[in-house]
């Protein structure tokens, strides 16, 4: 099993194929920052194009991190000071191919892979 | 709080600016959510509650509905309010499809491969479709988790692109299910829980959505 950290600035780079081709040879992704909806929809309608009886698709959670604690309105106002500057939502997103992460659980206090 | 607040004036500021064009296009209504949420248990309910026929075919096999489905010229009308618009229903949306989960609902290989491929091109029109939406239902289904990458995804395009929405959270008439769940996970949004299948509340969300169009 292979994991690959790439930055968010390399993902919006390049395309969704990109990804694919890894995902397609077993690569768990990691990519600093949260995707934005687009990107997310993007990256499924992707999938859905190369989905054969060997790929199934992928498993995916794109999380602002800050979600999961507790935040005052002036925290989540500097938040979004410091994410116009930095030109990417903070946070985490993972995918990986649905053979093998099976299930992605979110909530309130943590995120869960199950392999 | 702030944010909370901000959501809600953009929200009647679009359903405000949507109302004034209304005149100039059809009005469309669309179901979107994951699969087996019962969108088109709901889309049926709707239809045969306005129109008195069926729009498709509900079963418990994952991807039922694999294309766009549209009944023209539904009208909802409520305390002196009427809508008329087209009711879209949606194949669900799906981040994996496995032929091999189609065999358990008792398919031979080559319909469940072909149920799969169909599957996945309904997903891609199901996305290109939703920049044509004036408003969207998102159907969940309340018995599970509702904090899914499917839901966030719809949910976060539906709000960039200013369209309209309603959370409905269905199969209320179940053990099972938690509506409550449902809106602690998506704070200060419009969340409604229902049956589609026996009626139950569905009364009360045809008022929301004439309230909101």
């Amino acid at each position: 099993m292979r994991i690959k950290l790439i930055p968010y600035e390399r993902l919006k780079k390049e395309k969704p194929k990109n990804l694919i081709k890894d995902l397609k040879e077993g690569t768990i992704i990691l990519v600093d920052a949260k995707l934005d909806p687009k990107e997310e929809a993007d990256l499924i309608e992707e999938t859905m194009k190369v989905v054969s009886e060997k790929f199934s698709g992928i498993e995916l959670s794109s999380m602002d991190l800050t979600e999961l604690k507790e935040t005052t309105n002036f925290e989540r106002f500097k938040n979004m000071i410091i994410e116009r500057i930095m030109g990417k939502k903070r946070g985490l997103t993972i995918i990986g191919p649905a053979k093998i992460i099976k299930k992605i659980e979110k909530n309130p206090e943590e995120l869960l892979l199950y392999m | 709080m702030v944010v909370k607040h901000f959501r809600r004036l953009k929200n009647k500021i679009t359903s405000l600016v949507r109302r004034l064009f209304r005149k100039k296009k059809e009005i469309k209504i669309g179901l979107y959510g994951p699969v087996n949420s019962g969108k088109t248990t709901l889309a049926n309910r709707i239809c045969m509650d306005w129109l008195g026929e069926e729009l498709g075919k509900a079963t418990r096999v994952p991807h039922e509905t694999r294309e766009i489905q549209m009944k023209e010229k539904v009208t909802m009308k409520d305390d002196g309010k009427s809508l008329t618009f087209n009711l879209v229903d949606t194949p669900g949306i799906a981040t994996k499809i496995d032929f091999e989960d189609f065999l358990k609902f008792g398919l031979k290989r080559k319909e469940a491969k072909e149920r799969a491929k169909e599957a996945t091109r309904g997903v891609i029109e199901a996305i290109k479709w939703l920049d044509k939406m004036d408003m969207v239902l998102v159907v969940v289904d309340s018995t599970k988790n509702p904090i899914n990458q499917v839901n966030v995804t719809i949910l976060g395009n539906l709000d960039a692109r200013n369209i309209p929405f309603i959370i409905v959270s269905n199969k209320a008439d179940l053990k099972t299910s938690s509506t409550s769940r449902v809106r602690s996970a998506f704070p200060g949004y419009d969340v409604i829980g229902i049956s589609a299948k026996t009626g139950l509340m569905v009364n009360d969300l045809y008022k929301m959505i004439l309230k909101k169009l």
